[in-house]
């Protein structure tokens, strides 16, 4: 899974872009991105919009990455496009803990 | 008369391979008829029952069995750790307990169990939807 970190700095936030399928093997390169960008900027938006993938550990980055994000005053939002990868976020409760956009231009003009 | 299909993997840990198990589940489920949502859980379900077993930095093989019988596929996963230190105890952020989440709502049963001296952990679904 490549990931891409763009970076929108009129609006002050920083958006990571992951792609295909976030598993065991693919995770730790997310969590790596979002440790870079945690902390150097206030909002911090995770694009799932073209994973097709996650699993537990996927979630489990997120997770953490949403607590870092706290820690440090900030705000995390995730975009995600595809119904099953939400559905995954649904069965584990995690709808309510994350703000969920379901495209990139309404997490960053929210 | 019960059609009856056995497929079984090794592959090892630490290499971007476990897309192999979900391959294997997809076409098993497929076989016995599962529809793309149901394929997609079963996909999703292999790759928890495998991470359940495994923590970070863990080396060593997982062999896999999946069993179709007509409608029915049930899937064990077991793990032979090769790592000459031991791991060291943690599961990547917080993700242990979503497993047995995802398996809850996924799959009709799921747990595990040992076999010969490791830890084996298995699930069953059927086709629910006609």
């Amino acid at each position: 899974m490549p990931t891409d970190v763009s970076e929108n700095l009129r609006n002050e936030s920083v958006i990571v872009t992951a792609v295909g399928e976030i598993d065991l093997a693919t995770s730790p390169a997310l969590r790596t991105r979002l440790q870079d960008a945690i902390g150097k900027h206030r909002m911090v938006i995770v694009d799932l919009s073209d994973v097709t993938f996650i699993d537990s550990t996927g979630l489990g980055v997120l997770i953490g990455g949403l607590r870092r994000v706290n820690e440090a005053g900030g705000e995390m939002r995730i975009v995600i496009a595809d119904p099953r990868v939400l559905k995954i976020f649904e069965i584990t409760g995690l709808t309510g803990l994350f703000s969920i956009h379901s495209s990139l231009a309404e997490a960053t003009s929210a | 008369m019960r059609e009856r299909e056995i497929v079984e993997l090794s592959i090892p840990v630490g290499a971007d391979l476990l897309v192999l198990a979900r391959f294997a589940a997809a076409t098993i489920a497929s076989r016995a008829g599962f529809d793309l949502e149901e394929i997609d859980d079963l996909r999703l379900a292999v790759d928890e029952l495998c991470v359940s077993l495994i923590e970070e930095g863990d080396h060593g093989r997982l062999n896999i069995e999946l069993q179709r019988a007509d409608d029915l596929v049930e899937i064990s996963c077991r793990f032979t750790s090769t790592s000459e230190v031991p791991p060291n105890g943690s599961r990547p952020d917080l993700s242990e307990g979503l497993s047995d989440r995802i398996l809850d709502a996924l799959v009709d049963e799921h747990g595990k169990r040992q076999d010969g001296g490791h830890e084996q952990a298995w699930l069953r679904k059927r086709r629910i939807r006609q």
